[in-house]
């Protein structure tokens, strides 16, 4: 009786030392430790509700692997530039057409009359409405990236990222000049651009916008690459820019303020002309975070068209 | 000639045995060959959870802040050396980031900062290495400084880790940096 109690307890034992030996071996320690060295960045994500001037009506989801860029025509239909086409929708969000691309597309503009740029890593193709090749050429230029074009009558605008200079093209594909380049003389500070997010646009007056991410600042020139004025507004509040090169995409309003997207902190926000902040339309906890390439468009009703590429999404913003 | 059975069982147990022996053999010759392995810190599954900082049995830990000059912006405001809604951008101690100031910033041209860190004031917290990764390029990035690691056989950070982001590679895959297509020497 006595051995028998004597092996059940030793039975005990070796299973209770069996235990601590397992959790030992296989149980990672103190996995819910607290980070004494956090970097907190939920007090800059987080907007006062009365800073925000928009609300989402709308979202369409894209069918596409990737989607990169964004822009409306005279009669508010979309266009999204993917990996492999240009999807042309409707105003409600349906698919009208689909135009096959070469290559991915990184940017898009569209014109009065129709035509269809699409910038693709060094080349511009330009479609008729109809969807056909009017014209197509390349960039020059080992480090050619082009991430923005604008278009004002017969001439384009093309930012290149890699070289850091605006092209001025004809809509034939024949170059003009090169806009931006550093001159002290001319008191032109030169682009400064980290990653590759360089954004145009042509303002109320027809004079060419360029975002200086680098700088956190806008820059506006004449058509002979005279810089006409500039502001920046470098801060990591909510009333500024931040980070290596923000803001990264923009786009304009009817009342000539700026509409402008971020990365790093995931935002899109409107200033003033004159470059004061003025409200916020999406808040950063309205994106995945770490979502980059936001590209933005406006159409006639002000609506603002905000490209989300991480969900796929196009989500429409209003004001309230 | 017939064997028996007891004959048939003794042949295969001393086949068993040669095989185990070249086997091993085989192994530790294959390792040998290999030379020593060290403790790698993944860059791409870093969540800068700070325990580097604190599970390492070196004081201050072996793993440190490196900075990537390719990558970098060499921004002016920099989200790994300045502290979120920093007013002021300049190199008081109440504007950065850093908690032990292991970060120098000098001017190079206008727009242009350059960041260096100061190796021996590095705890390995990874502050600075959320901020860059948040607002910048991701060009500072924690690594094991091997100078300083004494490659414990179980590693005290790999075993609290909670992304799993330590591994054991061969000396010249240990400095492994993210955002390049392979991994970069330095």
């Amino acid at each position: 009786m006595k051995n028998k109690l004597i092996l059940w307890l030793s039975v005990v034992l070796l299973i209770v030392l069996i235990v601590f030996m397992a959790k030992d071996l296989f149980k990672t320690g103190n996995v819910s430790q607290e980070n004494v060295y956090e970097y907190d960045l939920n007090s800059l994500r987080h907007v006062d509700e009365s800073k925000i001037s928009h609300k989402e009506s709308k979202q369409i989801k894209i069918d596409a692997g990737e989607i990169h860029a964004i822009a409306v025509d005279q009669d508010d239909n979309i266009y999204v530039g993917t990996d492999k086409n240009v999807l042309v929708l409707n105003s409600e969000g349906k698919q009208i057409n689909s135009l096959k691309l070469r290559q991915a597309a990184s940017c898009i503009t569209v014109m009065e009359n129709g035509n269809i740029l699409v910038g693709m890593s060094n080349r511009i193709d330009i479609r008729k409405p109809n969807g056909s090749l009017r014209n197509s050429f390349v960039v020059k230029g080992d480090r050619t990236y082009i991430t923005s074009i604008a278009v004002q009558d017969t001439n384009v605008f093309i930012a290149d990222a890699g070289q850091k200079i605006i092209h001025h093209y004809s809509i034939d594909g024949i170059k003009i000049k090169e806009i931006g380049e550093e001159n002290q003389a001319e008191g032109i500070k030169g682009f400064v651009i980290p990653s590759p997010y360089f954004d145009l646009l042509i303002g109320r007056q027809g004079e060419l916008w360029a975002v200086n991410p680098g700088r956190h600042a806008f820059e506006a020139y004449n058509f002979k690459g005279e810089q006409i004025s500039s502001w920046n507004r470098t801060s990591m509040s909510v009333e500024g820019f931040s980070g290596c090169c923000n803001p990264s995409n923009i786009a304009i309003l009817s009342d000539g303020s700026f509409v402008t997207a971020e990365k790093g902190l995931e935002r899109v926000k409107i200033h003033l002309p004159s470059g004061d902040f003025k409200s916020v339309v999406a808040a950063p906890d309205l994106f995945e975070p770490g979502t980059v390439g936001i590209d933005l468009a406006v159409d006639s009703e002000d609506r603002i068209l905000v490209l989300d590429p991480a969900k796929r999404l196009i989500r429409i913003f209003e004001a309230k | 000639m017939k064997k028996d059975r007891r004959e048939f069982i003794n042949t295969c147990f001393r086949f068993a045995a040669g095989a185990s022996i070249v086997g091993v053999a085989g192994v530790l010759a294959s390792k040998s060959a290999k030379g020593d392995f060290f403790w790698q810190l993944d860059p791409t599954k870093c969540t800068q959870c700070g325990r580097c900082a604190t599970s390492c049995v070196v004081t201050p830990s072996a793993v440190k802040c490196i900075h990537v000059y390719d990558m970098c912006g060499y921004c002016d405001l920099c989200g790994g050396y300045f502290r979120p809604n920093v007013k002021n951008l300049s190199t008081g101690a109440e504007n950065m980031l850093c908690p032990t100031g292991a970060i120098k910033r000098t001017y190079v041209e206008d727009p242009y900062f350059k960041y260096e860190i100061i190796d021996e004031l590095c705890i390995g917290c990874g502050k600075c290495v959320k901020g860059c990764g948040a607002f910048g390029n991701g060009s500072l990035q924690l690594q094991i400084s091997h100078d300083l690691c004494v490659n414990c056989n179980e590693c005290a950070i790999a075993r609290d880790c909670p992304s799993d982001a330590f591994k054991r590679v061969p000396l010249e895959e240990a400095y492994q940096f993210a955002g390049f297509k392979t991994n970069k020497k330095i």
